[in-house]
């Protein structure tokens, strides 16, 4: 609506990266040199990325709450859905829930994780924790996936006079995906970077981890077929959020453990 | 949103269109930009009329539209310098707005929302007759006061839809609790951008003129007679947008193109043809003291116009029930008048009707040209107005207002005058004053045809007319032209400058944009909200990840730098 609102609105989408990272150890670490990598790596990874956005796109339909992921999505992600929807996913779209697309979908959103155990393993980090590492990665990722999905939606939309909520509750739903990333990658160190973990938590980490990874599909199951509306689906991932960085929390203590 | 659906689909649909998929991808960053003008309801407004009469300024004085919306309810004395206030039509308390007017006190804007029934074109009906001629009176009042008004703020009409009562359901609600416009308790903002009025240069009028000649017996060499049908076309209201003038004057063009449809089929045939020339006119100017009549008239050719007999003016002839009247300047028992009325009146008796004759002298020191027969009796033409009105209108009134819509009209009023017209024209003409002789009867090949009536009537009741606004190759004007070049032999049109005493500015229609919007307090509320919620989480994650010690410390370590200054 105006400039003010737009800044509100930036506040709540970019403002918790920026308080994590100063907040925690990590920018006593100086660990930002990670996060921008790891940033970097995220849209390496977009480019080869397609059910996030085809994701989006599903959304088209929903109400104008989509609209704002609608937009972006031409700027940065079109020529890829191009060569990835050509190549994968010559399923016509419709407003039904197919599970075998959504299955193919989920199977595309693993480049994700691709994504992320690059970043997590295979990069060359400065010397710094495992602990503070994951974190870093995790926190460069969800700013980038932040910046390339809410930014352009919202500069362009929250300065227009009309006032919607739609553009607080994108801010929300930019928390939740920080925190789901940040458990993501915590998981993700704990499978690939840790040996000597617990051989029981193993099926646990791994059932976690599916679920995040599968999260875009699951809330996309809400709003298409369960039929929820933006504001419930927000809450959701909410509570999701903060229910799985429980639970990878207590992993990674459960798994550090044996070490100390 | 339903464009941005369709793109989708096909995207998806086969590999076939992939060479296509750059053109598409370009459609949909349009149909996305497109999206960003249109996020909020858009209706239509129409301005109120912004006119100058030698220079004293009158109507609606600003365009341009920005303010948040507000109604009657409102607590009384409170300021709307920077509001807009919305008056529904039915709703409407004219004291108040004559008071709030003539105080010239501050508005940011006003609109009158309009019942849809009043939209031109709109058959309509099924409403209460009786509210509708309430209502119908209560527009022409503040028409009237609107239009000779000088308003020193922008005055839009618009039509009621739900979008628009939706807005002022929640904008009443909030009004009537004395509450501030939030996001959640609706405040909404009307916008209407355009750029400033901006003077209308040598506004033209445009007349048209078909000459249906007689017939000439062989070896006489005297110039025939002619008899004259004019009828005023263009028309002016409080919103030029909105101004088609269905009975004032649309009933009196579509009563002439019937009649010169009628003669038409009789002097196509050299057996019929009569022994006068006629000659129809359709003029503009008429809200004007009926300029364009008076410019017409002067470029006459003086052999032409001495040769005219007399002349009927058409106006206003679309609704009246038993009694039409003959408008005259000369003194009725004047030798002319008396046969020109003698043979209407035998006519109506005939069709079951009365004309009644009403003089008016004219007064030549007034500038004021009430009549359109007045036009010609100033320059010793004999003629007549053949109308319902019962007095002289006003200068710029019954010229098409915001009530005169097609719902207001009766087409058989308009036959009625029409075979009025017609046969007593004919009687004249072929000599058969005072018979009783039906020439366009109605099962006859002569007949008036109900539905060409109608579809000119329908057009005409679409079409707003106010001359100023019209171009000089208005497509109405051309298909007025072409419908007489139908019927008659010889049409000529006739371009003139509209007196300088008139001046007009631009902008009648603008798009309304309603925004829902949120107060600059639910702002600063939220950024309270968002500023704890992340120092709550500042904190949070300080004493999780390094303990509440260091929290504290955080906010120990200023103050005990400055004493390591000192």
């Amino acid at each position: 609506m105006t400039l003010f609102h737009f800044f509100n609105c930036a506040i709540l989408t970019f403002g918790p990266h920026a308080v994590y990272y100063s907040a925690t150890p990590l920018s006593e670490y100086d660990t930002l040199g990670t996060s921008v990598k790891a940033a970097v790596v995220y849209l390496a990874t977009a480019l080869v990325k397609v059910v996030r956005s085809t994701h989006d796109l599903d959304l088209v339909s929903e109400s104008r709450g989509y609209n704002l992921h609608f937009r972006f999505h031409f700027h940065f992600h079109f020529h890829v859905q191009l060569v990835c929807l050509a190549t994968f996913l010559q399923v016509s779209e419709t407003e039904v829930f197919d599970p075998y697309q959504e299955a193919l979908k989920a199977m595309i959103g693993f480049i994700d994780v691709a994504g992320l155990y690059f970043a997590l393993a295979q990069l060359t980090h400065r010397n710094i924790s495992q602990n503070h590492k994951f974190q870093a990665v995790g926190l460069g990722w969800a700013f980038a996936d932040s910046v390339l999905h809410r930014l352009a939606p919202l500069w362009v939309g929250a300065r227009g006079l009309e006032f919607t909520w739609d553009y607080v509750l994108q801010g929300l739903e930019a928390n939740a995906n920080l925190v789901f990333t940040i458990s993501l990658a915590a998981l993700g160190s704990l499978m690939w970077l840790r040996k000597n973990k617990p051989k029981t938590l193993i099926p646990i980490i791994y059932t976690c981890a599916l679920i995040i990874a599968t999260m875009p599909s699951i809330t996309s199951y809400l709003r298409r077929v369960m039929g929820w509306h933006f504001p419930k689906v927000v809450g959701f991932e909410l509570i999701t959020s903060l229910l799985m960085a429980f639970i990878s929390c207590q992993l990674f203590i459960l798994c550090q453990r044996p070490s100390l | 949103m339903a464009d941005s659906k369709k793109p989708k689909h096909q995207r998806y649909h086969s590999t076939a269109i992939e060479s296509m998929y750059p053109l598409l991808a370009l459609m949909l960053i349009l149909v996305a930009c497109v999206e960003l003008c249109d996020a909020a309801t858009v209706v239509d407004a129409y301005r109120l009329i912004q006119y100058d009469i030698s220079g004293v300024p009158f109507g609606s004085r600003f365009s341009s539209l920005n303010h948040h919306a507000a109604s009657l309810s409102f607590q009384r004395g409170a300021d709307l310098s920077r509001s807009v206030l919305i008056l529904p039509l039915r709703e409407l308390d004219l004291g108040f707005l004559q008071d709030y007017i003539s105080q010239k006190q501050s508005l940011g804007g006003l609109l009158i929302l309009l019942p849809e029934r009043f939209r031109p074109g709109n058959v309509g009906g099924g409403d209460v007759i009786s509210e509708t001629e309430g209502l119908r009176k209560l527009l022409a009042q503040v028409e009237k006061l609107l239009v000779h008004g000088n308003i020193p703020f922008p005055v839009y009409f618009a039509f009621e839809n739900e979008e628009t009562d939706a807005m002022l359901a929640d904008v009443k609600k909030n009004d009537a609790l004395g509450l501030q416009a939030t996001a959640t308790t609706g405040g909404y903002k009307l916008v209407i951008s355009v750029s400033e009025p901006r003077k209308i240069p040598s506004p033209t009028i445009t007349n048209i003129q078909g000459w249906l000649p007689g017939l000439r017996a062989d070896g006489d060499s005297n110039q025939l007679p002619t008899i004259a049908i004019v009828a005023s076309y263009d028309t002016f209201g409080a919103a030029p947008a909105l101004s088609v003038g269905s009975d004032s004057n649309g009933s009196g063009v579509v009563a002439l193109l019937e009649v010169a449809r009628l003669f038409s089929t009789l002097y196509s045939n050299p057996k019929t043809r009569g022994r006068y020339n006629l000659l129809f006119a359709l003029t503009s100017g008429g809200p004007y003291n009926y300029e364009g009549t008076q410019k017409w008239l002067k470029s006459l050719d003086q052999r032409m116009r001495e040769s005219i007999d007399y002349a009927i003016c058409l106006n206003s002839v679309g609704s009246w029930d038993n009694e039409l009247l003959v408008h005259v300047s000369k003194p009725p028992d004047n030798a002319y008048i008396k046969q020109i009325f003698e043979g209407f009146s035998n006519v109506a008796e005939d069709l079951g009707f009365q004309v009644a004759l009403k003089h008016k002298k004219i007064n030549i020191s007034n500038s004021r040209v009430a009549w359109e027969h007045e036009q010609f009796s100033r320059l010793r033409v004999t003629a007549a107005t053949l109308s319902e009105l019962q007095s002289p209108p006003e200068l710029l009134e019954n010229a098409g207002s915001l009530s005169d819509t097609r719902q207001n009209v009766n087409e058989d009023a308009i036959i009625k005058g029409v075979k009025l017209v017609a046969e007593s024209l004919a009687r004249h003409i072929y000599g058969h004053q005072g018979k009783d002789i039906k020439i366009f009867a109605d099962d006859s090949s002569l007949a008036v045809n109900p539905h060409y009536v109608r579809s000119w009537l329908d057009l005409l009741s679409q079409t707003p007319r106010v001359a100023p606004f019209l171009s000089k190759n208005e497509p109405f004007i051309m298909a007025l032209k072409k419908e007489l070049e139908d019927y008659t032999a010889e049409v000529s049109i006739q371009h003139e400058s509209l007196d300088g005493t008139f001046t007009f500015y631009d902008s009648t229609k603008a798009s309304l944009n309603i925004y829902q919007v949120a107060s600059v307090t639910f702002d600063l509320l939220l950024l309270l909200v968002l500023g704890s919620y992340l120092i709550v989480l500042f904190s949070f994650l300080v004493i999780t990840t390094r303990g509440l010690d260091d929290l504290i410390s955080l906010f120990r370590r200023p103050p005990s730098r400055k004493v390591k200054m000192v």
